[in-house]
């Protein structure tokens, strides 16, 4: 293709990192970036090397059903189209800030994007369908703790909150959009035609709020997980709502 | 009616960049209620000095061509009204293009990338007159909203920063409104992966942030499109069936 006037001279070769297998992003000194991993890696080690057992029948959503999920949903999170618009602003700074003077951005740096090594977050609608497969185990653990205190309990609704912020994250997913209606150009041609696409328009007014729902379940997670462990620590932060 | 005087005492200073003198230079003008960036520009150039080169031609945020940077922001002129920006305003042209005077830039690069988007390819069995329904039209109405202001191709920092080889957020609008309808027989998402440097694009969404027309370039057109490359060119799955059905 050609692309006209842009004058690439000063940077022809480094306007993109063609040849490095390492993307330039990471191979930059990059404080924030070092930051992140480092926050990770502690984060990963303390779920690991820490675990919560089930108490009172409650199930710490890192461990559902098992911590070995984690690299799943991890690598979901990770190829997350919403997820991807933080970290590439946020931690690569490509750029920082649409407004010209606070994009720390420059022709100087490599980039990247989303070629090379970065084409790995093309693969986000199988970390999806791995996730969804998943899914069930959070609302057997809502069915556990509700049958376990026969009753429903602060810990049993927090459960259940999450469930529900992951579910809307899951089905708000781009790649789920894509999926159920994104890919169809002629609906009136199709069986059942106007009910996929009414089912297209809900699911892309939740996609339209899928980077809120990402943050939302993200946080609620680490909430979750707090939670439990203050109460496995025998801090008397749960009470009952309701017998049943 | 309003009291003229007291209209004309009120001044605002707006500093224009210069492509003579490469520098900005402040004007002050008469400051009108309801006033828009366009109109003070068009003052300075009418009263003040004259061989200020602009460009535009509606008035009216339909036309496109009154595109420039105002205080670092990529917008219409005509539709930026001042007493939105704070009393410093400054107004730049364009910077992901080459400058031709003052604030007109060259866009031309952009109709020549337009040229090179394989057309519109009705399915030729389609019983004629087209009779399309109005779910399947619904989708592509939004692409078709667009002016070419190409304030999405200033502000992409692929183009603008990286100078790499991508087509650009207006661009990727054009392939999904092709793409999208109904009747279409083609999918441009692997041209557009392969050749138009679709991978360049990190979702930033700077380009649907400034689009005065709302457009949700990233959600509804360049997302769209990355999923549909991914199913030419990175899903296992879909390649093995594709193997699979073509050896049969
Ligand atoms: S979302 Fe993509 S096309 Fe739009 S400004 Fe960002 S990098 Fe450019
Ligand atoms: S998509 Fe929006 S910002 Fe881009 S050229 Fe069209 S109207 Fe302008
Ligand atoms: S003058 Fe036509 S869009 Fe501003």
């Amino acid at each position: 293709m050609d692309f006209g006037s842009r004058e690439r001279n000063e940077v022809e070769a480094g306007y993109v990192s063609r040849n490095d297998t390492i993307p330039r992003e990471l191979k930059e000194p990059n404080p924030r970036l070092w930051l992140f991993i480092i926050l990770i890696g502690i984060a990963l080690y303390l779920i690991v090397e820490f675990p919560v057992k089930p108490i009172d029948g409650y199930i710490d959503p890192f461990y559902a059903p098992t911590v070995l999920v984690l690299p799943l949903v991890g690598l979901f999170r990770i190829t997350c189209y919403a997820y991807r618009k933080d970290y590439h602003r946020h931690i690569f700074k490509h750029p920082l800030e649409c407004s010209i003077n606070n994009r720390h951005d420059s022709q100087k740096r490599g980039y990247t994007g989303e070629t090379r090594l970065f084409r790995l977050e093309n693969l986000h609608r199988y970390f999806l369908y791995g996730s969804i497969l998943i899914l069930p185990f959070f609302y057997l653990d809502i069915y556990k703790a509700l049958a376990f205190n026969m009753a429903i309990t602060l810990a049993a609704v927090i459960l259940a909150v999450n469930t529900i912020l992951v579910t809307l994250y899951l089905f708000s997913c781009h790649a789920f959009r894509h999926l159920t209606g994104g890919g169809t150009d002629c609906y009136s041609c199709k069986f059942a035609g106007r009910s996929r696409r009414s089912f297209f328009d809900v699911q892309s007014y939740l996609n339209s709020h899928h980077e809120q729902l990402a943050w939302a379940s993200l946080l609620m997670f680490i909430f979750v997980d707090l939670y439990l462990r203050a109460l496995s620590s025998g801090l008397n932060i749960n009470f009952i709502i309701l017998h049943l | 009616m309003s009291d003229l005087n007291s209209v004309s005492n009120r001044r605002i200073t707006i500093s224009i960049y210069r492509s003579e003198s490469r520098s900005y230079v402040d004007y002050t003008v008469p400051l009108e209620d309801g006033m828009v960036v366009l109109d003070a520009v068009r003052y300075v150039q009418e009263f003040i000095d004259t061989t200020l080169a602009i460009r535009w031609n509606c008035k009216a945020a339909r036309c496109g061509s009154c595109a420039a940077e105002i205080n670092n922001m990529p917008k219409l002129m005509c539709k930026t009204r001042i007493d939105t920006l704070p009393d410093k305003i400054r107004v730049a042209p364009m910077g992901a293009f080459t400058n031709v005077s003052d604030l007109v830039t060259d866009v031309s690069e952009n109709y020549m990338i337009n040229r090179q988007i394989p057309e519109f390819k009705p399915d030729e069995r389609a019983e004629r007159p087209w009779r399309i329904a109005q779910i399947d039209v619904d989708r592509t109405k939004e692409f078709r909203k667009c002016i070419e202001c190409f304030l999405c191709q200033d502000v992409c920092h692929v183009i603008r920063e990286h100078k790499a080889d991508y087509v650009g957020p207006r661009h990727v609008v054009k392939v999904a409104s092709l793409d999208m309808h109904p009747l279409d027989t083609l999918d441009r998402s692997e041209f557009l992966n392969r050749e138009g440097g679709l991978g360049f694009c990190n979702i930033t969404k700077c380009c649907q942030e400034v689009c005065p027309e709302g457009i949700h370039i990233t959600d509804n057109a360049i997302i769209q499109e990355k999923e549909r490359a991914v199913d030419g060119d990175y899903d296992p799955l879909l390649w093995i069936s594709r193997k699979i059905r073509h050896n049969r």
